[in-house]
């Protein structure tokens, strides 16, 4: 088993870590649980007076208890001889560093069970060989052997998949933190990445947006009430949460309220808080600090003799680039959508991992990568219904059965007509190929049972055997290319099926009807011919078989027309056979359930029909049991 | 049964002989053998690491489901202690919203939801989160003289740590 190594970003203000699970990057939970910067934690380390460490979030906390012993932001300091104190004692700034990477590799361990002796850690674009030698070491002392150092910014375009591009690309990185902002622009050609250029500003970032936001909210209140709730701890508290929480909502609606009753009292009673805020508002109070953004960008680009039409891609890394207005910014300035599918906040440990599984050989070439069915497969049953076998995006290998039976009494073969795609009828999807099975012994409809078996290979060759359960004869048909298309047929068949899923689903319905129909109409000719011809009054039967003509009549219609008379000819039957059991003598309560029983057991193992190889027509087959 | 053996490892050299497959051949198919052996055990493996992390993580997002929207029912909760609260000193009939309050405490017990102590106790990190100091050499350094937002656990996971006002002596 290859040895897992695990990637880390390893922050200013938060970090974070990851490790490749199934081929895709996981983020690693700090123990002490999420917080507000989800499951990353403070860069934060501390030490109290008994001298135990507390790192992560608990350190933060304890922060303004204990400052002089709390330590945050140590990263700035790495590769210099600044030395930190905490109690007494002098710590080397990669010594504090080390301490956060302990944790991580605790909670590592915690959540893969696996003893974590590897990692690959990210550096700013612009440290330099002091600096990156200093997260080395760190790593050394954390007990960590640091495999690779890579840039913030080149781990974000892994975790977007960007080194996969076949072209030649210029990208430009935004990321911007709780505290500083870095752009960085890169070069990337045959999947390596070469930075040509970095800018930022250390004292901008989204701390700054939600302070804006909350001396809003107060501002509002005080307009409102004349009171001021700054002076206030636990209602300015309220608020900073309240402003928080409006601000993540606008993100994604237009408008929101910060409600907060009873926030204050005067002599005339309680006073509740409520002010509306809109996305335009938000744009408002933060706008003059995403504008702060620009001579960055403006740097990077000149710097590396850019202009913005040459950046290929735009990657968003950090929390504050999920607001829409820094988003719409960055793509105005640049002139291009950035890229989308990864969590900004994540972006960077997931790279980190995907380097980290290249490293490992968990990416490419040991584990083996498994392809999925682009398109589901199935059978076509009465009707010109298709029934999936196999759904599409099933991981292969696999093997799936089913059984089936017959349309028509005495039905003795049975086509199997296999079909792949995603609409509901048959006529629409591709018909990959057909077999018979023949010899099936003459039985009522209903009676025999045929099971329908699909299995795909790694190749993707798929074997589809019917065997008669009762006389064990089996046919089948090998078919070597399933996926016989190209990726765009796929995705146009895709489409088309999300396009007329309405369209589909009416004209399933309509042979579900008429196929329950016809089961119907066979069923009760039988009871009323056949098993009760006895005990239905003259009277019922003359109205039953009327009704019967009525909805054979009616057979080759729409199920607008089916509908009323299938529903009539129920009523009646089901008045009947009322009447019947209340005249006959209570069977054993045993005999009973146990015959529910079977019941269930059949229509739950006899999903539909094969196709009936017969030259009949559809309307003349009679079927049972569809409506299961 | 020896003498079947035989008679197979004979056939066997046979087939090999006429059809000619090297030593470097066997190695080959040898190496591959290992290798898909290892592959398939590795997927085994997999496949069960998978079911049970599936399984922690089925139970890990439920409750951060459940915690997250007991953190919203809390803040509700509050809202009605404070409703109370104020109703109370203006000497408005509050019986009616005891009886919801009540009720709310009722579902955050049977919850395992437990509002975290904090006045008069000493600070604790891991369960209080200090947002000032005041000094007062009254009492101990590092207790807590004003809960500024109140703090809950479930079982042993802080849900919300307290956010508290802390004291320090004089010096």
């Amino acid at each position: 088993m290859a040895e897992k190594i695990i990637g880390i970003d390893l922050g200013t203000r938060n970090s974070a870590a990851a490790v490749m699970q199934g081929g895709k990057p996981t983020l690693i939970p700090a123990a002490e649980g999420t917080t507000a910067a989800g499951k990353a934690f403070p860069s934060v380390v501390a030490m109290d007076k008994d001298g135990n460490l507390i790192v992560g979030s608990p350190a933060e906390r304890q922060a303004v208890t204990n400052p002089e012993n709390t330590i945050r932001e140590a990263k700035r300091k790495m590769g210099t001889d600044s030395l930190f104190k905490m109690q007494g004692k002098d710590y080397k700034p990669q010594q504090i560093s080390a301490f956060i990477l302990q944790k991580i590799k605790r909670d590592a361990e915690a959540f893969t069970g696996d003893t974590i002796n590897k990692a690959v850690i990210t550096v700013p674009a612009y440290f330099d060989d002091n600096q990156r030698q200093a997260t080395k070491d760190a790593g050394t002392i954390a007990g960590l052997d640091v495999v690779r150092i890579i840039n913030e910014p080149t781990a974000a375009s892994l975790a977007f998949g960007i080194d996969k591009a076949k072209e030649d690309m210029k990208i430009l990185v935004f990321d911007l933190g709780g505290g500083t902002l870095d752009v960085t622009i890169m070069e990337m050609g045959g999947g390596v990445f070469e930075v040509m250029s970095t800018s930022g500003d250390t004292q901008l970032g989204g701390a700054d947006m939600d302070a804006a936001i909350t001396n809003y909210v107060i501002d509002e209140f005080r307009k409102q009430e004349g009171i001021d709730l700054s002076s206030d701890p636990q209602a300015k508290e309220r608020v900073r949460e309240g402003s928080e929480k409006a601000k993540i909502e606008l993100s994604s609606v237009m408008e929101t309220e910060v409600n907060l009753p009873f926030i204050a009292q005067d002599s005339s009673g309680a006073k509740n808080l409520q002010v509306k805020l809109t996305r335009a508002k938000i744009d408002d109070l933060v706008g003059s600090i995403v504008q702060r953004c620009k001579p960055s960008i403006e740097k990077a680009l000149e710097d590396a003799k850019l202009s913005p039409s040459d950046i290929t891609k735009v990657v968003l890394v950090g929390g504050p680039t999920r607001m829409p207005i820094v988003k719409k910014f960055v793509s105005d300035t640049v002139g291009k959508e950035a890229e989308s599918g990864v969590d900004p906040m994540e972006a960077v440990a997931f790279g980190a991992a995907v380097q980290a599984g290249i490293i490992a050989g968990d990416v490419t070439s040991d584990v083996v990568l498994l392809d999925v069915t682009p398109l589901t497969l199935g059978i076509e049953t009465l009707g010109g219904v298709r029934e999936p076998i196999i759904e599409r995006n099933t991981t292969i290998p696999t093997s799936k059965d089913k059984t089936f039976t017959t349309a028509a009494d005495s039905q003795t073969a049975v086509t199997i007509n296999v079909v792949q795609g995603e609409r509901p009828m048959v006529a629409d999807n591709v018909s990959l190929g057909s077999f018979n099975l023949t010899e099936i012994p003459p039985a009522p409809r209903g009676v025999p049972q045929i099971n329908v078996k699909f299995d795909i290979d790694a190749n993707g060759i798929l074997n589809v055997t019917a065997k008669d359960m009762g006389t064990g004869k089996d046919a089948k048909i090998t078919i070597q290319s399933t996926t016989k298309m190209s990726d765009d047929e796929i995705k146009k068949m895709q489409e088309d099926a999300e396009n007329f899923a309405e369209e589909d689903k009416k004209k399933k319905e309509a042979v579900d009807i008429k196929n329950e129909a016809e089961s119907f109409v066979y069923t009760t000719e039988k009871l009323v011919n056949q098993d009760l011809k006895d005990k239905i009054p003259q009277e019922k039967g003359i109205q039953i078989t009327d009704a019967i003509k009525e909805l054979k009549d009616v057979l080759s219609q729409d199920a607008e027309q089916i509908k009323p008379k299938l529903e009539a000819l129920k009523t009646l039957v089901n008045e009947v056979t009322t009447e019947l059991y209340k005249n006959a003598s209570p069977p054993p309560g045993e005999q009973q359930s146990g015959e529910q029983q079977s019941g269930e057991q059949q229509s739950g193992e006899q999903q539909s029909y094969a196709n009936e190889e017969q030259s009949d027509s559809n309307s003349e087959k009679k079927s049972e049991n569809t409506s299961n | 049964m020896s003498e079947d053996k035989k008679m197979i490892n004979e056939k066997n050299t046979e087939f090999i002989d006429n059809s000619e497959i090297t030593d470097e051949q066997i190695n080959k198919l040898k190496e591959e053998n290992t290798d898909l052996k290892d592959k398939w055990q590795r997927a085994l493996a997999d496949y069960q690491n998978l079911e049970r992390r599936t399984q922690t993580e089925i139970s890990q997002r439920v409750s951060e489901k459940t915690n997250n929207l007991l953190l919203n029912f809390l803040n509700i909760y509050e809202d009605f202690l404070r409703a109370e609260n104020s109703l109370s000193k203006e000497k408005i009939d509050t019986s009616g919203i005891i009886a919801v309050i009540k009720n709310m405490e009722n579902i955050l017990a049977e919850n395992n939801i437990k509002p975290i102590e904090a006045v008069g106790e000493i600070f604790d990190p891991q369960l209080h989160e200090a947002l000032s100091m005041v000094e007062d050499s009254t009492l101990d350094d590092g207790t807590i003289t004003q809960e500024v937002s109140k703090g809950y656990i479930s079982g042993k996971a802080i849900l919300k740590p307290s956010k508290v006002i802390v004291s320090k002596k004089k010096n």
